[in-house]
Order: structure tokens, then sequence, then C-alpha cells
């Protein structure tokens, strides 16, 4: 580890990616089914995200209380919400959603949440991920009816993303372009 | 050139954005938000506005629309909850309208930087409903 890295840094920023690197994008997409250029491969690892978002909410939700955790709470039923809607999606397509890893297999990668601090600023590095996957497969997606699911889901993950900020005492927003501008 | 109904969407947005801007502006005079949010929230609109006049500018766009203030804004001015819940209501139009938008415009380089605000605007609403001391989710 580098030795300028600050603790937010350690606990937040690299340890998302790791996670997310590693039980997340880096999943195998659909391997049947589907048509080449479908889309399902880039729904399979959107899914596969938000199967570890979904796992690294449980372990945020242990370090937190009242009302932390109340909204903590609101933003890990959406996510697995968009776990179902995107497995509805993947099959509609013919593919085979990937299931995912054991709770085990991710708690073994996330790092040691001992204060809501901590939570919070894991949750709030996890949250930018989600919102810069689906605002990329925005460009990505070939039909517009997945591009609204995209959308859709997005808009959420920026309110997820804006609602851990605010738990944590900064504005809402973090400017006025969440990832890249016109 | 992009086709004529990207053009089409884009000016929609940018009308969007001016009643925004002409919100914040309007309430920031007659105090009727908190001062440090209502810039932060302007600032932000009218980032939004000059990037989509800039896309318009690369699209070949017509002449501006002319809009008026809505009469609904001079009755949410009259205290900080009503101009907070109009805000709301605003912003929930636009964050909508950005949603459509980024999935149905036909130049897939305007998607992303579309959702980009899109998630400014989600972040817009979580503030506002901070402000009125609500829930700052929805469930």
């Amino acid at each position: 580890m580098a030795p300028f890295l600050t603790r937010r840094e350690a606990l937040g920023g690299a340890a998302a990616a790791l996670v997310l690197a590693s039980c997340g994008g880096g999943d195998p997409p659909p391997s049947t089914g589907p048509r080449p250029g479908s889309g399902a491969a880039l729904l399979g690892s959107l899914l596969a995200l938000e199967h570890a978002v979904v796992a690294a909410y449980a372990a945020c939700e242990e370090a937190l209380s009242g009302e932390t955790l109340r909204n903590v709470r609101v933003i890990a039923a959406q996510e697995r919400e968009h776990v179902g809607r995107l497995e509805e999606v993947i099959r509609d397509l013919g593919g085979e959603p990937p299931p995912g890893r054991s709770a085990a297999e991710y708690a073994r990668t996330f790092p040691r949440l001992r204060e809501p601090g901590d939570a919070l600023a894991f949750a709030e590095d996890l949250e930018q991920r989600p919102v810069r996957a689906y605002l990329e497969a925005l460009a990505e997606l070939p039909a517009i009816g997945l591009r609204e699911a995209a959308a859709s889901i997005g808009a959420d993950e920026g309110a997820h993303l804006a609602a851990v900020r605010v738990l944590q005492g900064l504005p809402a927003a973090q400017g006025p372009f969440v990832t890249g501008a016109l | 050139m992009a086709e004529r109904g990207d053009v089409d969407v884009l000016e929609d947005l940018l009308a969007l954005e001016s009643r925004l801007i002409s919100a914040y502006e309007a309430a920031l005079r007659r105090e009727a938000i908190d001062t440090a949010l209502g810039e932060r929230l302007r600032d932000d609109e009218r980032e939004h506005a000059r990037a989509i006049e800039q896309a318009l500018r690369h699209a070949g766009r017509r002449s501006p629309r002319a809009s008026v203030p809505a009469p609904e804004l001079t009755a949410a001015l009259r205290t900080r909850t009503a101009f907070a819940r109009y805000a709301l209501d605003l912003e929930a139009s636009a964050l909508s309208s950005y949603a459509e938008a980024s999935a149905a415009i036909a130049n897939p380089r305007l998607r992303q930087p579309l959702g980009s605000i899109m998630a400014c605007e989600a972040a817009h609403e979580v503030a506002l409903r901070e402000a009125l001391g609500e829930r700052i989710l929805v469930a």
C-alpha cells in the first residue's frame, strides 16, 4: 500500500475498487443463450456488480445504527430490486443471470468497518462504481428498452450516492456532472 | 449534424434548465431557500444549461425558446417549505426528462453525459428532501 494513502482512501476507494474488481465486473458474462450484441453480456456484468454491492451494504449495516441504518437499509433494498430487474431483463434476452458469489466470498474482500464513518466512506466510494457503470452502459446497450432500464437504475444509484454523502454531512451533489460532461 | 429529434430533445432539456435556474435565482433573491444550498443548485443548473447549449451549437440549434416565469413560482416563493416542494417537483420532472433523454437520444455520445446530469438531478432531489426535513430517500 502506498505510504501516502489516507485512511479514508484505504477504507473506501481502494477497498471498493478491489471489491468490485474481484467480485463484480470481473465475473464472466452469461455464456449461452442470447445472441451476440444483445446487451445481455453487459447486463450480466452490471448484475455481478449489483450482487457485490448488495453484499457490501450488508457489511456496512453492521457498523451503523439509528436513522443512518434505516437509510442504508432503504438503499440496500433498492439494490436488491435492481438485482431482480436485471435478472428479469437478462432472461428476457434468453440469457442466464450470473448468480453472484457466496456471502463469505464477498466478505473476505471487504475492509473491516468498525465505525459508522468507515461504513459510509466505503459506501460512498462503492456507489461511484454503479453510477459510472450504468451511465457507461447507456452508450453501449443496443435497444432503447434496455437503455431505459439502465437509466432508471442509474438514477436510483445517483440518489444513493447523494444519500450516503448527506449521511456523512457532505453536500448531496458532488458537482454538476456526476461522471463526465457534455 | 444530429437528427432533428436530438435537437428537439436538447431544446426541451434546455427549457427545463432555464426554469430551474429562474426558480433558484428568484428563491435566492426572496430568501426562499438557504443561500448555500440555493447557490449550489443554481450553479449546477447553470453548468447543465451551458453544456446543453454547447451540444446544441454542435448539432445546429434553432433560436432559443422564450420562456416566462411559471405562475406557481410566485406562490411558491412565499415560504421556504413551499419553495422546496416546488423545486422538488421541478427536479423530479428534470430527472424523469433526463432519464428518458439519455436512453432515447440518437447520438450515443450524448447518452452518458445526459445520464451524468440525470444523476446530479437525483442528488438535488435528495438535497431538497433534506432541506424539507423529510426522509432523504423514497422507499
